[in-house]
């Protein structure tokens, strides 16, 4: 039983796109599929040359949020959209309608539908894969050149994560629904 | 002794549908009607559509959403808009039919059972378009029931809409038999279940919070303002071609008193509309401005204001209500008014990319998300109508939807 979130140190992130890659290869996401369950946002400098702000230009690895007031979950009629004990936002494919409730809920744009099972999918922080094998971390964190992501137990007060959230600044995204994500962006 | 109770009640409810009376009819009575030119064009009207459901349901069991235009920023399209179409006009159809046989107001009695079974043709209609929607229709049945999402206003709008059929199905069998004591009951409780339902149908819209366009209260009362204007509407169509628009003196004491109705339901209706676009362009709510002006600029907003709104409203205020042979034209145009603010309502929804940081570098991210409905999809909802129609045809030869007390 853990609570699991994310750390993010964006202004690290160089865009390889590794995660992406190592995300596939791990929990087997559809082949071609761009931008599925997680992605690297990139945008362009503002300002006109030469003054263009280079800070605007960072890039932004984003994915599902696991909110813990989590819309999604919230909608789903039939509880396909559930927590798991690690409070993991996850999908139970068996009990999905395809009514895309969720998918219009999700602030965040985090959910596609899986063309093979058409059923809803999302990130869900490795839990079928890495983590049920015993692992600590996801694909995305192990295989991140420039250690982007930091993955662990927002309850454990020892946990790198926790150690990182205490002392450095963060914020996470559209905090002003309401949906308390657990993936924060460090400043 | 508990089975001879059970097999009491059995043989009791075998006995009340058995006495229930309808016309014994074979394919040929169907077939059988006035070979008039306009009735020929109906017919062939409705054969093509239901031809058109055909192909369009074939094309869904060959690609699955495939064939769909939906997509993931705009998951929902043209079907979930014409369910809610044949919703709506179900409860309106459900509100019209129970001023008579619910409130006691006689003059409405003449319209009761025509429009109670119109409420059931239209929610069968809806069903049979939104199972090609739902991508697993059967888990859906299943796991409804099995586990429940108590907090999902898509759980409890279905759900209530399956009640709510149930209760308008027993409601015009009483209907039909002339205990109008039980058919008040049933018809009340399915009322309220209706209501209950279609409410949560604007809930599906009011509690997303991504989407500050349909967050908040507006929805799930303007669902029950808009069934009600499109119950009349077609109840207007429903007597109009009933009566080949020579009407009685009582039909036209009842248009001309639900038209009056009407006028009020339009009028705050515009009110609501022209309110809600006021406080969407200067609430300062973030994201909200920029849709609802983008909304003030497409053509089939502006379809929906003046058939369903402009145009009604100027003829009832025009003839006082009294002009009950334009009205049915208006009520015509009226439909596809509403068939617009359907279309407009889930589309608009979602016209604002929630895409939040997927932009790609050196390419602007889009501004508004587009969707057209695919050929498959335009089939299926063309099919619902032509579903509609037809379920209603048979109705009008199988059971006597004029009002007993009238005939």
């Amino acid at each position: 039983m853990a609570n699991y979130g994310m750390a993010l140190d964006y202004k690290n992130c160089i865009n390889c796109k590794a995660c992406e890659v190592a995300c596939k290869e791990e929990n087997g996401v559809e082949l071609g599929a761009e931008k599925h369950r997680i992605w690297v946002g990139g945008n362009e400098p503002d300002g006109i040359w030469p003054l263009l702000n280079i800070a605007s230009a960072a890039f932004m690895p984003s994915q599902c949020q696991h909110c813990e007031n989590a819309p999604c979950e919230e909608v789903c009629p039939t509880h396909a959209t559930y927590y798991d004990d690690n409070g993991v936002v996850r999908v139970d494919a068996d009990k999905c309608i395809l009514c895309s409730y969720c998918m219009n809920a999700c602030p965040y744009d985090a959910r596609y539908v899986d063309s093979r099972t058409m059923t809803v999918d999302k990130c869900n922080f490795c839990s079928e894969t890495r983590l049920a094998r015993g692992e600590t971390t996801t694909a995305c964190q192990n295989t991140c050149p420039t250690k982007v992501r930091i993955f662990g137990d927002l309850d454990d007060p020892n946990s790198e994560i926790s150690v990182l959230l205490r002392t450095r600044e963060h914020f996470t995204l559209k905090t002003h629904l309401g949906t308390k994500p657990k993936l924060f962006y460090m400043l | 002794m508990e089975q001879t109770v059970k097999k009491f009640s059995i043989k009791e409810i075998k006995e009340f549908i058995a006495s229930i009376p309808y016309n014994k009819i074979t394919i040929k009575d169907i077939l059988s009607f006035e070979k008039t030119k306009e009735n020929k064009i109906l017919a062939g009207v409705i054969a093509l559509l239901l031809g058109l459901f055909i192909m369009g349901v074939l094309m869904y069991l060959l690609h699955g959403h495939h064939a769909y235009n939906v997509t993931r920023e705009h998951p929902w399209g043209l079907l979930i808009a014409v369910y809610i179409f044949f919703v709506v006009s179900s409860t309106g159809l459900c509100i019209v039919g129970s001023l008579g046989d619910v409130f006691g107001f006689k003059d409405y009695m003449l319209i009761s059972k025509r429009a109670i079974f119109g409420s059931i043709v239209t929610i069968l209609s809806g069903f049979a378009v939104i199972a090609f929607e739902i991508g697993h229709p059967v888990t859906m049945l299943i796991y409804n029931i099995v586990s429940p999402g108590l907090r999902s206003a898509i759980w409890w709008m279905g759900t209530l809409y399956g009640l709510y059929l149930t209760f308008m199905i027993i409601e015009f069998m009483f209907l039909l038999k002339n205990d109008m004591k039980n058919a008040r009951t049933f018809g009340l409780i399915g009322l309220l279940v209706g209501l209950a339902a279609h409410s949560n149908l604007g809930g599906v819209f009011g509690f997303l919070n991504a989407r500050t366009i349909s967050n908040g209260v507006f929805y799930p009362t303007y669902f029950i303002l808009t069934a009600f204007i499109t119950g009349i509407f077609i109840a207007f169509i429903m007597m109009g071609f009933r009566y080949k628009l020579n009407f009685t003196k009582e039909v036209q004491v009842m248009l001309s008193n639900l038209a009056k109705i009407q006028g009020l339901l339009i009028s705050i209706l515009i009110f609501f509309v022209t309110w809600k676009m006021l406080t969407d362009i200067y609430g300062g709510m973030e994201n909200r401005s920029g849709v609802a002006i983008h909304i003030l600029g497409s053509w089939t907003f502006w379809a929906e204001v003046i058939l369903a709104m402009l145009i009604p409203i100027y003829i009832i205020l025009k003839s006082k209500g009294d002009d009950t042979k334009k009205l049915f034209y208006a009520s015509l145009g009226g439909m596809v008014g509403i068939f617009f603010m359907r279309y407009n309502l889930v589309h608009d929804t979602q016209l604002k990319p929630l895409q939040m940081m997927k932009t790609e570098q050196y390419q602007l991210a889009p501004q508004w998300v587009h969707y057209f409905p695919s050929a498959a999809e335009i089939m299926i909802s063309l099919g619902g109508l032509g579903i509609c129609l037809a379920l209603y045809y048979v109705g009008t030869k199988l059971f006597n939807l004029d009002s007993d007390t009238h005939h």
